[in-house]
């Protein structure tokens, strides 16, 4: 079950996190822990988060600003630019496609 | 101009400065991030197949920048890698869209199905 879980979640936490860093933005710790204390994927790992992040910034979808924190490096801060709000809206147009189509699966089985 | 002609057969020598700083930030991480950084390192030479000298000092630097930060939060090793360690890793190299020994295959592989599908419409 967890193993199912993780794959499924795979094809998914990019828009998750799209959709996180969309309602404002966030350094790579608070997105985890939004992701396990509010959202209840507790397993999630920070790592895990972070490769995310950087793909995300690769693909062009975030702007990044440095922001220097107490101790220890500055904290890179993910806010959402408009390539990344249209990648978002894909997100949600394909998602609503296909929980529709599963949940009719779901229901024919009944 | 000798200068051109080494980064031409070694890469640039901006490129081994910046991987030798890199390097040096690994080394100089508490354990057990020391451990666990380097054994990503060496797993992500292995995996990842970058053959493009700037991706792979970028990747590296991402990591680095990782394990500091985790270093400086306290966060714990596992807490950073997951259960799954080696897909924890995979799914960082990812991350990183630049040139792959397997591109090369990639293109070969798509041009011979354009030209059996060529054939077939004959």
């Amino acid at each position: 079950m967890a193993n199912q879980m993780t794959e499924m979640l795979k094809g998914t936490l990019e828009g998750i996190v799209l959709a996180i860093v969309a309602a404002r933005p966030a350094y790579g710790y608070e997105i985890t822990v939004r992701l396990r204390e509010q959202l209840g994927f507790a397993d999630i790992a920070e790592g895990t988060v972070y490769a995310l992040l950087v793909r995300i910034e690769q693909r062009g979808f975030v702007d990044v600003e440095k922001v220097p924190s107490e101790k220890g490096p500055p904290r890179k801060v993910y806010s959402l630019n408009s390539a990344g709000r249209d990648q978002l809206g894909e997100f949600w147009r394909t998602w609503s496609f296909l929980a529709e189509r599963i949940e009719q699966l779901h229901q024919g089985e009944n | 101009m000798m200068a051109k002609w080494i980064e031409l057969v070694t890469g640039s020598l901006e490129q081994k400065k910046q991987y030798r700083q890199h390097k040096a930030r690994m080394e100089a991480l508490a354990e057990p991030y020391r451990g666990a950084a380097k054994a990503l390192d060496r797993y992500l030479m292995y995996y990842a197949g970058v053959t493009d000298g700037d991706t792979l000092v970028t990747m590296m630097g991402d990591a680095v920048d990782l394990w500091e930060r985790a270093a400086v939060d306290g966060t714990p090793v596992r807490a950073i890698v997951g259960d799954d360690p080696v897909a924890f890793a995979e799914d960082f190299a990812r991350a990183y869209s630049g040139t792959q020994w397997i591109d090369k295959e990639r293109a070969r592989l798509v041009a011979a199905i354009e030209d059996a599908e060529r054939g077939e419409t004959r």
